[in-house]
């Protein structure tokens, strides 16, 4: 499309065992812990797990913007376009943001600054980083507007004037405003009820394709991620417990942990069935058990799992699940 | 009608629509502003006071009312003549309330602005940024917080001679810390919602979001603190008169002019009475308009 799409990197982002820690009160809260993603120009992945999961804070760390004092990147890389996003400072940072990398936040309620137009709002990501003026940014505000699917005059209007889906599709305007390379979607329909939730996520594929972005789309809704990722990674307590494509994930998952989640799922054929949810909690942060951190809900734990994390089990060229019920079959992915 | 004017008065729809939008939105701030009567009964009375402190030469004559002595007619309860009395050495209160009104309102409008000013700037900052940014700051007001108003003014007059600018600038330094409380708690409970974390990730630096995003949440109990002390401000003037380093003697001032009508008091209520009532109603007129302001500021409250 124009110049700045055609990359010569393959992936747009490459996350290469980051792990991010908090430190509370109650101890360090281990909160990622070495996970790997990586996401090709143009593709979409999703990050699917449970509250607490470390979801939100993985894609916080894209942009750099994990809180501080309390969070803190313990090791890892992060590499945006192959660029380092960890060692940049903070002009650098403010570059990228929304520019490069967008976010589109999960509640749009609270993430629309309740007393500006929104007009406004779309077109400050535009004076920011086109460096054009405020009439010619409020004109592709308002162009941006009319893509997500709201009147163009509607622009001076405050976000109290606009229902739920409205807003969030304002957010989604707000976020492609300058058409960045990566969208980070958190959760962007939790907060919407069921038929909005459709149309907001038909209205991200048809934004994402037109302008070629790869995303990252954050979710608990395993119905989503058949809708509009490519691949999909399975993160429990800080670690992702299976990577594949759909394929991979929906027919062929191994890991306990996803079938749990697909056994938690309402089955339409069958719907007398009773629903079988995971046995326990997720586990305490401060407190991860030791081994594979999923043993102590897992009807298949071994002796191993008490005490050794398994490693990345390769099982073919796109699924990896980290399991110890598994073995490689797939030597050269090493 | 009216709006296939305005559509042919604009040569396009989108130009028409650009410009109504503009317009409407100051509009809508003034429409919201009217609807409050109590705010709109504070505007009026706090213009008709602008105007007498304007226009106060045409109103009354300065040199012969307000300042010279006329001992004959010391102490006159108000009659027909002089509408509020005369005080002590009979001067017409009227005159010098209007005179007075210059100087008061002047001086506590500007001192307000001052500690506004500089106590909005590091409260924001140490609400903001919190940590040991806010430690210090916030500890080093607190010094300053730990004296009186009237005190910590006072030594800065000292220091600087007294004179008109140096009292407004002592007055509102002296106001500082506590606006730089205000602001910083109002700071803190905007600073956290998610959207000063959405401004972040599109690329907006800090100020921008402190000013953009964050002060403009914060506007509500930052005019409140303002209305109430531009009173604070005109009596803390009338202290610093009272012990000879504020207002000379015989230039009229509310707050001077209650100070030294206290020793009348008993027997002519009047002398106080009439300074009393104007600084009652010129902050009553202020709070009544800060509030309208802030109702009508506010987009979240317009049904």
């Amino acid at each position: 499309m124009d110049a700045k799409k055609v990359n010569t990197q393959e992936n747009t982002l490459e996350i290469k065992n980051l792990e991010i820690e908090y430190f509370s009160d109650d101890g360090i809260v281990k909160a990622v812990n070495g996970i790997d993603i990586f996401i090709k120009t143009g593709k979409t992945i999703g990050l699917v797990g449970e509250t607490g999961a470390g979801k939100t804070t993985t894609a916080l760390s894209i942009l750099n913007l994990v809180p501080e004092p309390q969070g803190k990147i313990v090791s890892g890389e992060i590499l945006l376009e192959g660029k380092n996003v960890l060692t940049m400072n903070e002009d650098e940072l403010e570059d990228i943001r929304g520019d490069k990398v967008a976010m589109i936040f999960q509640d749009p309620m609270t993430s629309l600054n309740p007393v500006l137009t929104i007009g406004d709002q779309i077109a400050e990501g535009l004076e920011i980083h086109r460096k054009i003026s405020k009439k010619e940014s409020i004109k592709q505000a308002k162009e941006m507007l009319e893509l997500v699917g709201i009147p163009g005059d509607r622009a001076g209007e405050y976000p109290y004037q606009f229902s739920g889906g409205m807003k969030q599709r304002v957010v989604i305007a707000i976020a492609l405003a300058c058409s960045p390379d990566l969208l980070i979607a958190d959760e962007p329909t939790t907060a919407l009820d069921v038929t909005i939730q459709a149309q907001v996520l038909m209205l991200i594929n048809e934004l994402k394709d037109k302008y070629r972005m790869s995303m990252l789309m954050i979710t608990h809704d395993l119905g989503i991620v058949a809708e509009v990722c490519d691949e999909v990674s399975v993160i429990y307590a800080g670690n992702i417990l299976e990577h594949g494509n759909l394929k991979d994930i929906f027919d062929n998952m191994l890991h306990p942990y996803t079938k749990g989640l697909f056994d938690a799922l309402p089955d339409i054929e069958t719907r007398r069935s009773e629903l079988k949810p995971i046995k326990g909690l997720t586990p305490d942060p401060t407190n991860l058990p030791s081994g594979c951190p999923f043993h102590p809900r897992c009807d298949y734990a071994m002796e191993v799992c008490f005490s050794v994390m398994p490693g990345n089990k390769w099982i073919s060229s796109t699924h990896c699940v980290q399991c110890h019920l598994y073995k490689d079959t797939d030597k050269n992915m090493l | 009608m009216t709006e296939t004017n305005a559509v042919r008065k604009y040569s396009t729809k989108k130009e028409f629509f650009k410009e109504y939008k503009k317009k409407s939105r100051l509009q809508e701030i003034w429409r919201m502003f009217l609807k409050n009567k109590l705010a709109v009964i504070g505007l009026v009375i706090f213009v008709i006071i602008v105007l007498t402190a304007i226009m106060a030469p045409l109103i009354s004559d300065y040199e012969n009312d307000a300042i010279k002595m006329n001992v004959s007619e010391r102490l006159t309860p108000p009659n027909s003549q002089h509408i509020f009395g005369t005080d002590e050495i009979g001067r017409d209160i009227f005159a010098r309330i209007v005179h007075g009104a210059r100087i008061s309102l002047l001086v506590g409008l500007s001192s307000v602005i001052i500690a506004l000013f500089i106590g909005g700037i590091f409260g924001a900052v140490a609400g903001f940024f919190g940590g040991k940014v806010d430690g210090i700051i916030m500890r080093s007001m607190d010094v300053f917080l730990c004296l009186p108003d009237v005190l910590l003014a006072l030594a800065i007059v000292a220091a600087f001679g007294t004179s008109l600018v140096n009292m407004t600038i002592a007055i509102g330094l002296s106001f500082t810390p506590k606006f730089s409380r205000v602001v910083r708690s109002a700071v803190m409970t905007v600073r956290d919602i998610e959207y000063v974390e959405a401004a972040r990730a599109i690329g907006a630096t800090n100020s921008r979001i402190i000013l953009q995003h964050v002060l403009i949440n914060c506007i509500g109990p930052i005019i409140v603190q303002v209305t109430l002390y531009v009173a604070n401000a005109i009596l803390t003037i009338s202290a610093l008169s009272f012990i000879g380093l504020g207002i000379k003697a015989p230039t009229p001032e509310w707050g001077n002019m209650l100070a030294s009508g206290r020793a009348f008091m008993r027997d002519n209520a009047y002398i106080v009475m009439a300074p009393g009532f104007a600084i009652f109603i010129t902050i009553l007129s202020l709070n009544l308009l800060g509030d309208g302001l802030r109702d009508a500021l506010d987009p979240r409250l317009k049904q």
